[in-house]
């Protein structure tokens, strides 16, 4: 993890609740966190500052563009960034697991403090330069 | 037993007798008929006053198998000339006996076609049938042969006077005797088949006592007295009786005894005819006869008819299962039928239900509603409205606690439709039929039941999503609330705001379990007014996760002041959710962005309201459409059919309809219409009723 700057976190829910309580989470953790509630708005904002987010955190049920399809927009795009799936429902089947994305974990909500926290931090070791 | 059976043509079973026991009565009977025939004859012309071998071997024939006829038109024409012949001349014998084979065969032709076999004479019509073939046609035959054989033999001048003659005297034969040898052939021949009550059998016994103390009075006393021609009024009472009580054979025995009785007397120059002049004598016999016969045997023909509709009325009575009492005009019993005495005899209902024939059942009834038996004053006043003529017909149901079993009657009162008034009573025992009823009420109920489990089954992975959702939020906040805690200061502020967001996430998956908790429900049916668009939104709520996951999106077009309605608010989210799953799923090959289902709710002009379903996927086959409510009929690879059967019992059962069609821009429309509270009486219908409603 840097030292120089804090990680800063995307997350992409739906729902508000979850996407507040989860920014909240973060942010106490001493993560810099941004919550968007579609990948539309995350797409659009990415078109900025796309270097500046280390990780994101996006659930798998959301209307008109889930989050594997999310990540494939991402990735045709030519932005590759670590991804955490979080799923509500049953875990993606596995043909969802392309090789192709940038997707490092899958989490099924509800999930605890520790399981997140140690997620990002290994999607965030993911995107170090290799020595 | 050498009796033979052989269908008659009017299909009821005659027993014939063999040949040997009917000829063995009959020659007997023909020799004697003969010579009484003989007893009193008009002079030179050979016609009887009467003349019983007619009557003999007519009978014989008609209680006979066809193909034994010629054995006893053999015996008869022996029996003849045998009684008349040297004394007459053997071509006069003989064509007299052509004259009297003729005569019976037709009548036992006529009769065997219009009657099939022994005419029953239990009403005006077959007496005039009787008549016409027995007592005209025949003897109209006989005597034309018959008056053509005196002519013949020069021993009369005009063929008009001996005509009329044998014409009368056969006439008067078949009238007066007929009945009652055929009553005596069916009787002798198959008199193991009789079985006599005892009483029958006292009072037979007394009429023919009567009878024979009145003939006496009238034929031999008659000349003693002042007014000879009024003793003959004296065997008319016990004609009478033997009309009224013993039918037309009975009648015809008693009648052909007084016929005898009164040419007896003549012959034996005594009674009432000997004041007639000689040449009269026959006349006013046979008149006698006839002005006797006619209206006893009419009588006789109404009494049977009457005794066989009271024998119909009583057996209908007895068929029937259900307990009958009839009442008069006030309330009295006239009658039970034995269910009725059973349940009187063997149950401990009130008092009023085991009235028997000849109790005051309105007063029964009255007594018991002083008690305060609500069933009692029910039917009290039920019965005097009817009793009143102010209704018809009048129903109630009550329950009734038997052996520790509560048992179920329906009670039915019809008014008598005659002019004494009246009512009959019908009380059924229904036990069984209710039972039967709420257990397939209960099996619907299950059934319904079931089909919101399997929607349940079909959204689980929904439903665990939108537990989770809350539950992830709960999780999260409570743990950043636990890292706030361990920092100086505390940040009292956020703290409040996620102690805030705990309790609103709690509370929405606690709605999301009430909402779940209300679909499973296994219950009976609850009625309330319902909003339609409410329940556009709570099925839209069920439905969310679920339309999210298969990339639908559904639109709800609920029309402004909606009119409420009556119904089962779970049922018909089920009903609704079906039919969304069901657009849903019959939308999962198209394009996901054309992957459109629209939810509408409005009103007709009636005011019923109507909801619809439209989706934009393949459209129902055609051959489908009209069938696709039935069971087990489905469009889908892996479906049961039982979804929209079930929601088309559910609709029905409010009073409403259900039905489909395909767009014209592609995809399918299902509808569903239900009453608006103005027409609607849903709990009146008995499908998916409450059972403890009742």
């Amino acid at each position: 993890m840097s030292a120089t700057r804090r990680a800063t976190i995307a997350i992409v829910d739906d729902d508000a609740s979850v996407r507040v309580s989860l920014r909240r989470l973060c942010e106490v953790f001493g993560l810099s966190a941004t919550a968007y509630a579609s990948g539309r708005e995350l797409l659009e904002s990415l078109d900025g500052e796309a270097s500046r987010t280390d990780c994101l955190l996006l659930d798998a049920h959301m209307p008109e563009m889930n989050g594997l399809e999310l990540q494939r927009h991402l990735v045709m795009r030519g932005v590759h960034i670590p991804t955490i799936i979080c799923t509500a429902g049953d875990a993606p089947a596995a043909s969802a697991h392309g090789a192709a994305t940038d997707v490092v974990e899958y989490l099924r909500k509800p999930v605890s403090a520790a399981d997140l926290l140690a997620a990002i931090e290994r999607a965030l070791r993911g995107r170090e330069p290799s020595p | 037993m050498a009796t033979e059976r052989e269908q008659t043509p009017s299909g009821a079973h005659a027993v014939m007798p063999p040949l040997a026991r009917g000829l063995l009565l009959f020659v007997p009977i023909a020799l004697v008929g003969n010579q009484i025939g003989s007893v009193l004859r008009y002079p030179d012309i050979g016609a009887a006053v009467l003349f019983p071998p007619y009557a003999a071997l007519t009978a014989a024939l008609v209680v006979s198998r066809r193909r034994y006829w010629i054995w006893y038109v053999l015996a008869g024409s022996l029996a003849h000339l045998v009684t008349h012949w040297p004394h007459w001349p053997l071509s006069w014998v003989l064509l007299a006996d052509v004259a009297n084979i003729a005569r019976a065969l037709t009548a036992a032709t006529l009769l065997c076609w219009l009657f099939g076999g022994p005419p029953r004479l239990d009403s005006i019509r077959a007496l005039s049938l009787f008549v016409v073939s027995a007592v005209v046609a025949a003897p109209a035959v006989g005597a034309t042969i018959g008056a053509a054989n005196v002519v013949l033999h020069g021993a009369a001048e005009t063929y008009w006077h001996p005509w009329s003659a044998w014409f009368v005297s056969n006439a008067l034969s078949g009238l007066t005797m007929l009945p009652a040898f055929l009553f005596a052939f069916a009787y002798a021949t198959g008199w193991y088949r009789f079985r006599i009550e005892r009483r029958r059998a006292v009072e037979a016994s007394l009429l023919t006592v009567a009878l024979g103390a009145t003939c006496a009075v009238a034929f031999l006393a008659g000349s003693y007295w002042r007014y000879p021609a009024l003793t003959l009024y004296a065997p008319l009472p016990v004609l009478i009786w033997a009309a009224v009580r013993f039918g037309s054979g009975g009648a015809s025995l008693a009648l052909t005894t007084v016929a005898f009785a009164a040419i007896w007397s003549v012959d034996r120059g005594t009674g009432p005819f000997l004041t007639v002049a000689p040449d009269d004598k026959v006349f006013a016999l046979q008149a006698f006869a006839l002005l006797t016969t006619a209206p006893v045997l009419c009588l006789a023909a109404l009494a049977t008819a009457y005794r066989g509709v009271v024998q119909l009325y009583r057996a209908l009575l007895a068929s029937q299962q259900d307990h009958v009492a009839i009442l008069d005009a006030n309330g009295v019993v006239l009658e039970v039928n034995d269910s009725w005495r059973r349940y009187a005899e063997t149950s401990d209902a009130e008092l009023f239900h085991r009235v028997r024939a000849g109790d005051p059942y309105l007063a029964a009834c009255r007594s018991a509603a002083e008690h305060g038996d609500a069933t009692a004053a029910g039917v009290l006043a039920g019965v005097t409205s009817v009793l009143g003529r102010a209704r018809k017909r009048f129903e109630i149901e009550y329950d009734q606690d038997r052996d520790g079993r509560r048992e179920a009657y329906t009670m039915s009162v019809e008014a008598l439709e005659r002019p004494g008034g009246g009512a009959v009573v019908t009380r059924s025992d229904v036990t069984a039929r209710r039972q039967a009823q709420m257990e397939i009420e209960e099996q619907r109920r299950e059934l319904s039941h079931l089909a919101r489990v399997a929607v349940l089954g079909q959204l689980s992975g929904a439903i665990a999503h939108e537990i989770n959702q809350p539950l992830t939020a709960i999780l999260s906040n409570a743990e950043a609330a636990r890292k706030l805690l361990e920092r100086q200061p505390i940040d009292l502020e956020l703290l409040d705001e996620i102690m805030r967001d705990i309790a609103a996430d709690d509370q929405r998956a606690a709605d999301v379990i009430q909402r779940l908790r209300a679909l499973l429900r296994r219950g009976d049916r609850q009625l309330q007014a319902i909003d339609g668009g409410e329940l556009v939104g709570e099925v839209l709520a069920l439905a969310h996760t679920e339309l999210i996951t298969r990339h639908v999106s559904a639109t709800a077009v609920v029309e402004p002041a909606l009119p409420s309605f009556v119904g089962d608010r779970v049922q018909l989210q089920q009903v609704l959710l079906n039919l969304v799953l069901n657009g849903c799923e019959a939308m999962s090959a198209a394009a996901a962005s054309d992957r459109r289902l629209v939810l509408t709710a409005g009103a007709d002009a009636a005011g019923n309201v109507c909801f619809a379903v439209r989706d934009c996927g393949t459209g129902i086959p055609p051959e489908l459409i009209e069938r696709l409510f039935e069971p087990f009929v489905t469009t889908k690879p892996d479906g049961l059919g039982l979804g929209l059967s079930i929601s088309q019992t559910i609709v029905a059962a409010h009073g409403g309809r259900l039905w489909a069609e395909n767009n014209a821009a592609g995809g399918a429309t299902l509808h569903c219409l239900l009453p608006s509270r103005r027409t609607s009486q849903p709990t009146a219908l008995p499908v998916l009723a409450a059972a403890s409603g009742r």
